[in-house]
């Protein structure tokens, strides 16, 4: 079947990742012709989303694999529960709530299919740049999204909600009213300020700590941290022009869809590169998983003309141009530029019970600021079964900050405030109980690489950033490079809009004589 | 609003060749494509029919040539109504690689999902899958079964107004699994919203 496979194309890309499934889509959308290739058996990369077999084989293939150690290492993974349910355990069951599953581990076997655990988990701002590309594109017919229902932080030794919209703010009652006055003048004034008032507003204060900003404007404690580690989503040492930028983004994207400015993706953050995919191939584009690269090497061909030729199951494909993903590229194409990174940890956890229960399923987002006086906060995503990440009775939880030491260590501390890792399920406790975890660091890929080749263009690998924004617009520039003066992702037609060639009556052949085809040849 | 009150989701699989987008054009525009590559561009056909007086609109999903290296996105087979498996009854390969699909439906459409699989091209006279073996496969599997022609238009009405009314009578149950009820108004607790064309549920 894969002899099947034509070699000729104007643009290769390799790997399903979020960028290069954006410039797949982009090209193919404006005529290109396109061939998307995957080495695994699924979409997506490090930016897939597995049901818990694929989880499994996941953390099998990095534990064996040293290339994969390459990208994701430290993993340790670790059950709280019982293989297999006692019938004791059963019996008592019926103490407890009856409602409340005793879980064990062959449970969560018989149910994988309805684990959607993201390797990627992002959130989309309601006007941040890929809600935007997915609108403007109409690429959004192929997914769906939740709100995200609210946003908490950790302040005094416990988990607080952050009121940011209006509503909110004037019916929280952990704020008083004066507070109440401040923070509205406060959030009022980074929203609706002109480019000069910020400019004036902000002249002696941009490279210094946004908190010093807050401070002087006489916002207390508790609106401080509201305001700097939860809309900001900073840290201590966050400089005032970046709070106001974030606290800005933050606060445009309220009022769109829910009631913060977060959209979760439904079945997790994977689908999404897949709905470029999808949108590359309905224009066109070949799609082949499971195939590997061996080899990729520049040509000059006769006139001059570069191209690219690439070996994939002794088989050879040419293209004009390669995108490929930084993990799939040839070391000795990458142009060595050391940049300064640190890698992501992260971890995942499945609990039996939201952080903080509430009377609709929520979906949380969490900032935590740093337990440590360091400056790296903790970003916590907490998603149920209506987003269809877990089956019901489970919530799955993502925790995610930069490298200290180890996604363990780094982390850990942070689970035990919010969750009982003690799991004995027949016990209630106030705190969710920790059903499984898995801890893991990323190597950050995230910076853009340039490739020594001209036409090979290196796509980044996930970020750790909230939204989607780098990924959009790498994906933009990539684009821009392929096919300049070129529009990016025009809107795709509705099915109504589609005239079929077929439908009207075909007019006589167009017969090109030899002479036309002398003429139409660009010169050089 | 639109002017229907149920709309469903069909999507078809099956193997390059087997007439999957035929069937989609035979029924939503009453034509038999004569060759391909005409289809680029195109994501779903809508249709709309009308079951017990009441206008059903079937938004039908083909695979936009992802199958041919089997490489169909999960996301393809989120929230579907119904699912259309469809194989040449004249050519055995197609019907060999059935329970691979089966396989990729169990794994990522929702279980309730109504499927249906279809033996299609029962004008072709080189018949190399007799109709008792698909309808024994698809009785062990759980699944509708139906021959068809797009090219004679033999079943294909057929094929797509079962469906609507399967479904209709699942929807009207309330048996019909809530997909949110994104893709139109069953269940109004957990419709979705469409909020500027970005499918929002609450």
């Amino acid at each position: 079947m894969d002899d099947d496979l034509p070699t000729d194309f104007q643009v290769i890309v390799v790997g399903t990742g979020m960028v290069e499934s954006i410039v797949a889509a982009a090209c193919s959308r404006i005529g290109k012709n396109v061939l998307h290739l995957d080495s695994s058996d699924h979409y997506g990369g490090l930016w897939a989303s597995y049901n818990f077999d694929g989880l499994q084989k996941f953390i099998k293939e990095v534990s064996e694999d040293p290339k994969r150690q390459e990208q994701v290492y430290n993993l340790s993974e670790k059950w709280y529960i019982e293989k297999d349910v006692s019938e004791e355990a059963e019996e008592n069951k019926t103490d407890a709530d009856p409602a409340k599953k005793i879980w064990s581990q062959t449970k969560f076997a018989a149910e994988y299919r309805k684990f959607n655990i993201d390797m990627t988990p992002k959130l989309l701002f309601s006007r941040g740049p890929l809600v935007e590309l997915l609108i403007s594109s109409n690429i959004a017919r192929y997914a769906e999204f939740r709100c995200v229902t609210r946003v908490l932080t950790w302040l005094d030794d416990r988990l607080m909600p952050v009121p940011c919209s209006r509503a909110d703010v004037f019916a929280t009652d952990s704020v008083s009213i004066l507070e109440k006055r401040q923070l509205m003048k406060m959030l009022t004034a980074i929203v609706g300020n002109t480019e000069e008032e910020m400019e004036q507003e902000f002249k002696d204060w941009n490279d210094k700590p946004f908190k010093d900003y807050l401070t002087h404007k006489g916002l207390t404690p508790n609106l401080i941290h509201y305001v700097l580690f939860a809309i900001a989503g900073g840290t201590d040492k966050m400089n005032c022009r970046d709070g106001v930028k974030e606290s800005k983004k933050f606060l445009m994207s309220l009022g769109r869809y829910g009631n913060t400015p977060f959209l979760w993706p439904m079945y997790g953050s994977g689908e999404l590169p897949q709905c470029f995919c999808r949108l590359c191939a309905v224009f066109g584009g070949v799609y082949c998983l499971n195939r590997p690269i061996d080899k990729v090497e520049h040509k000059v061909v006769d006139e001059g003309k570069s191209i690219v030729v690439i070996e994939s199951k002794s088989k050879t494909l040419n293209c004009d141009h390669l995108v490929i993903g930084i993990n799939e590229c040839p070391k000795e194409m990458i142009s060595p530029e050391p940049t300064e990174s640190t890698d992501i940890s992260k971890a995942v956890f499945v609990t039996n019970a939201s952080i903080m229960p509430s009377e609709k399923e929520p979906l949380t987002l969490l900032r935590f600021p740093s337990l440590d006086g360091t400056d790296h906060a903790v970003t916590v995503l907490e998603v149920g079964p209506a987003t269809g990440s877990c089956p019901k009775g489970l919530f799955v939880v993502y925790l995610i900050t930069s490298k200290v030491t180890d996604a363990e260590n780094d982390l850990m501390p942070y689970a035990q405030r919010i969750f009982d890792m003690n799991a004995d399920q027949s016990e209630t406790t106030e705190k969710p109980k920790c059903l499984w975890s898995v801890f893991y660091n990323v190597r950050d890929t995230s910076a853009p690489v340039a490739s020594l080749v001209d036409n090979v263009h290196v796509c980044s690998g996930p970020d750790s950033g909230l939204d989607f924004d780098r990924a959009v617009e790498q994906a933009e520039q990539i684009f821009k490079k392929i096919c300049p003066g070129e529009e990016f992702l025009p809107r795709a037609p509705d099915p109504e809009e589609i005239v079929f060639e077929d439908d009207a009556a075909p007019g006589p052949d167009f017969e090109r004589t030899l002479e036309d085809e002398e003429e139409q040849k660009p010169e050089e | 609003m639109e002017d229907y009150k149920f709309l469903f989701k069909v999507v078809l699989v099956g193997n390059a060749g087997v007439g999957k987008t035929c069937l989609v054009r035979r029924f939503t525009q009453g034509l038999f494509p004569p060759g391909q590559g005409a289809t680029i561009g195109v994501d779903f056909m809508i249709k709309t029919v009308e079951v017990d007086g009441e206008k059903v609109k079937l938004q039908i999903w083909d695979t936009a040539g992802q199958e041919r290296f089997r490489s169909i996105t999960q996301s393809y087979y989120r929230s579907a109504h119904a699912l259309i498996l469809v194989y040449d009854i004249s050519c055995q390969p197609t019907f060999d690689c059935l329970p691979d699909w089966l396989r990729e439906i169990e794994e990522y459409a929702n279980n309730k999902v109504l499927r249906i699989l279809v033996g299609n091209k029962t004008d072709r006279e080189d018949r190399e899958i007799p109709r008792h073996i698909g309808d024994d496969f698809a009785q062990r599997n759980g699944m509708y079964f139906l021959e068809t022609s797009a090219k004679e238009a033999e079943n294909v009405e057929r094929l797509f107004m079962e469906i609507a009314v399967e479904l209709m009578e699942q929807a009207k149950c309330k048996e019909l699994p809530k997909y949110d009820g994104s893709l139109g108004p069953i269940n109004d607790k957990n419709k979705a919203v469409a909020v500027a064309k970005v499918h929002v549920l609450n």
